[in-house]
């Protein structure tokens, strides 16, 4: 069977030319970028050729603002550590509480270790309250961490306008945006529109680069202590001998990313015309997310009275690869904390599914989609003791009231 | 995590949402034993309902002879439940012969589930029992008498442990002996206490002191856990003198002059200096300059 991939949050296919462009570095090309010698000069060539492509792709910021790291998470919690470790007198941390675990989890490790940390909240349609943003800002916050766009909604935050807002209230607070799930699917300027942002993280396979490989920018001037010591690699911002190979990789998909940022619209219309179809087919479907501005690539669909992980099993049975929100398919028991902020309605809350596109992806792909998940939404409602199956409704005795708090 | 489910699994899931004949997807009209467990809030749900062949003289001797369920959940609570079924209907069970079947026999019967999705298979053995001790009261049996002790009953009074799923502690400790668990993950994967917010894990009283106390070890935990600290607080109040003075500014100078030319202003906040304001139609420029010189030289003006 063939797979129908529509996960590309989650990674993305390798693009072939990017296998292309490592492959020497895996076989011939093997010196260490460091040595004196002829031999590693190429090597070193690449890398600084990596860093190009990568700060062109930001909006042409000069390259030496282009730190290489192993991930996002890397790049996360280098940011937000190392920002803390430079300035240890401030004590106040700015984030929201829909932030990827990488950010999330890390602000609230500083919690425990005595940092005042304020999780913003969310409204239905995913948004940040800009006036409940400005009251929690404060002229001795530290870092203001908040992502670009949500890897499970796609919702995104005017993180130019935020930052702006951060630095006229103190020049000294640094402001730290997450962009892993925006970086190659729309255009971001560091020079221009974004010219706000201190530090920037993302990852390499959300673009079609190998999983193993991220970067962060850092501003020029940002106070910002290192997580890896014990070399001078990267201008002795991230010890640690260069992974050669995936950093070309990263830049060759940067490049590629650049040439393809076109592809947004035909993305787009992928997208709009899967949500439009699906909507149109399936009753009580919300669509997370379809108030506020979007990726063009994402559809966060929540299902009422279903549960995720049987429909992405069904979907599987045909070749589709998604994901869900739901407890069952999280390991942690909990459905989706980026759909509990957003207070998405109990009743859906476990049959989120999210379908995420890219530039491989075909419109048969996307009709094959909108052939076969009405008919699974419909196989689960038979089998749920809340669908009354003869009227095509939730039975009358469905809950549908708030659920008691804990 | 990526599906471990059996062949087997597999199978009785896509028959059974598929309604291929011999499943037992739905509902028995006007059943003798009808019971119900889990809740949508908490991601799975079970309803169960079976029909006897109802014996003349002695309600003892009734055999089922039909089982149903509608099922609110993942892949292998589906399967779990279908599987529940089937085991009553061959094994031609009295309900209260029924009842022996067991979590371990549906896990059997399924070729295996992964551990984390033990609890979906534990569903299927408690609304079973339910559903026996509604069968029961229709049919005037007395169950203590028939040798049996049904023991969910007024376990929903116990006091709650996991909070986050409802879970009682009355539950939790038949449940850690029954199914001879002796890990907190044990809890978690077979009965899902505990697989949230992790506050109950090691408080007192909490998980790790009832596998102690089942298991014959010492409790460990006394006093309380270190609290964590509170989420911020709001940024300091912003002094209430000057704010009403830009209130006033605004109100009498900056508000009439620009509502003259259609727009508008709010002031969203103030922090020390900084006057954070919403503005239409109007000049950020001409807002801070008439502060600067009504109130003082330092204010400045952002505009949100």
């Amino acid at each position: 069977m063939k797979t129908i991939y529509m996960d590309n949050n989650a990674t993305t296919a390798i693009a072939p030319e990017v296998v292309a462009a490592l492959t020497p570095f895996l076989t011939d090309q093997y010196f260490n970028p460091s040595s004196a010698y002829e031999q590693a000069r190429p090597i070193s060539a690449a890398l600084n050729n990596a860093r190009r492509e990568v700060a062109a792709l930001l909006g042409g910021v000069t390259p030496d603002q282009i730190t290489f790291t192993s991930c996002a998470t890397e790049s996360n919690n280098w940011a937000i550590g190392g920002v803390a470790r430079a300035q240890p007198q401030r004590r106040h941390i700015l984030t929201t509480a829909v932030e990827h675990p990488a950010v999330l989890e890390v602000c609230k490790d500083l919690a425990r270790q005595g940092y005042e940390v304020t999780f913003l909240p969310v409204d239905r349609s995913g948004q940040l309250d800009r006036d409940a943003y400005i009251r929690a800002l404060r002229p001795d916050t530290l870092l203001v961490t908040i992502m670009h766009a949500n890897n499970e909604t796609g919702v995104l935050f005017p993180v130019a306008e935020l930052a702006r807002i951060a630095h006229e209230t103190n020049p000294a607070i640094v402001f730290h945006t997450d962009a892993t799930q925006a970086i190659g699917k729309i255009p971001v300027d560091l020079t221009a529109e974004f010219e706000q942002v201190d530090l920037l993280s993302f990852s390499g396979h959300k673009l079609h680069a190998p999983k193993g490989v991220g970067a962060l920018y850092s501003k020029r001037g940002t106070p910002i202590r290192p997580l890896l010591i014990g070399g001078h690699q990267e201008n002795n911002r991230r010890a640690g001998t260069e992974n050669v190979p995936y950093i070309v990789a990263l830049g060759e998909a940067c490049r590629l990313a650049a040439l393809h940022l076109a592809d947004v619209d035909r993305i787009r219309g992928l997208r709009n015309k899967l949500e439009a179809a699906l909507v149109q087919r399936i009753p009580y479907l919300e669509v997370n997310g379809r108030d506020a501005p979007r990726l063009p690539n994402t559809l966060n669909l929540a299902c009422h009275y279903i549960e995720g992980e049987s429909i992405l099993y069904q979907l599987n049975e045909h070749g589709i690869c998604a994901s869900s929100g739901s407890a069952c398919t999280s390991g942690s028991l909990e459905p989706s904390h980026v759909l509990k902020a957003m207070h998405v309605p109990f009743t859906a809350m476990h049959g989120s599914v999210r379908f995420s596109l890219s530039r491989y992806t075909t419109a048969t792909e996307v009709n094959r989609v909108i052939e076969v998940f009405p008919e699974v939404v419909a196989s689960l409602r038979r089998i749920s003791p809340y669908w009354d199956a003869a009227r095509d409704a939730p039975r009358p005795t469905a809950p549908h009231e708030p659920p008691p708090q804990p | 995590m990526a599906w471990e489910y059996s062949e087997k699994t597999r199978q009785i899931f896509m028959d059974a949402v598929h309604g291929k004949p011999g499943t037992h997807m739905g509902e028995i009209e006007k059943p003798d034993g009808f019971g119900e467990h889990g809740s949508i809030v908490c991601g799975d749900a079970l309803r169960f309902s079976f029909r006897v062949r109802k014996h003349a003289t002695d309600p003892l001797q009734d055999v089922i002879t039909e089982a149903r369920y509608l099922t609110f959940g993942c892949t292998s609570a589906i399967a779990a439940s279908e599987a529940l079924c089937t085991l009553i209907e061959q094994g031609q069970f009295t309900p209260i012969h029924a009842l022996k079947i067991t979590t371990q026999d549906i896990v059997r019967f399924l070729e295996g589930l992964p551990a984390q999705k033990i609890h979906c298979s534990v569903m299927g053995a408690e609304a079973l029992e339910s559903a026996v001790y509604n069968w029961a009261q229709k049919r005037g049996v007395d169950l203590a008498q028939a040798g049996v002790q049904l023991q969910t009953k007024g376990e929903d009074d116990g006091r709650i442990v996991c909070k986050c799923f409802s879970v009682t502690e009355p539950y939790i400790r038949r449940k850690i002996k029954e199914l001879n668990l002796r890990t907190i993950p044990d809890i978690t994967n077979a009965i899902k206490a505990g697989g949230a917010c992790a506050s109950c894990h090691h408080a007192p009283g909490g998980l790790q002191d009832l596998l102690d106390e089942a298991w014959g070890r010492k409790p460990m935990s006394g006093g309380t856990a270190p609290a964590l600290p509170a989420a911020a607080a709001p940024g300091e109040p912003s002094p209430f003198q000057l704010y009403k003075h830009i209130e006033q500014v605004v109100a009498q100078s900056i508000r009439p002059a620009l509502q003259h030319d259609g727009g508008d202003i709010e002031v969203v906040d103030v922090k020390d200096d900084l006057v954070y304001c919403r503005l239409t139609g109007a000049c950020k420029m001409m807002v801070e300059r008439t502060l600067k010189e009504e109130i003082n030289e330092h204010l400045r003006v952002i505009a949100v």
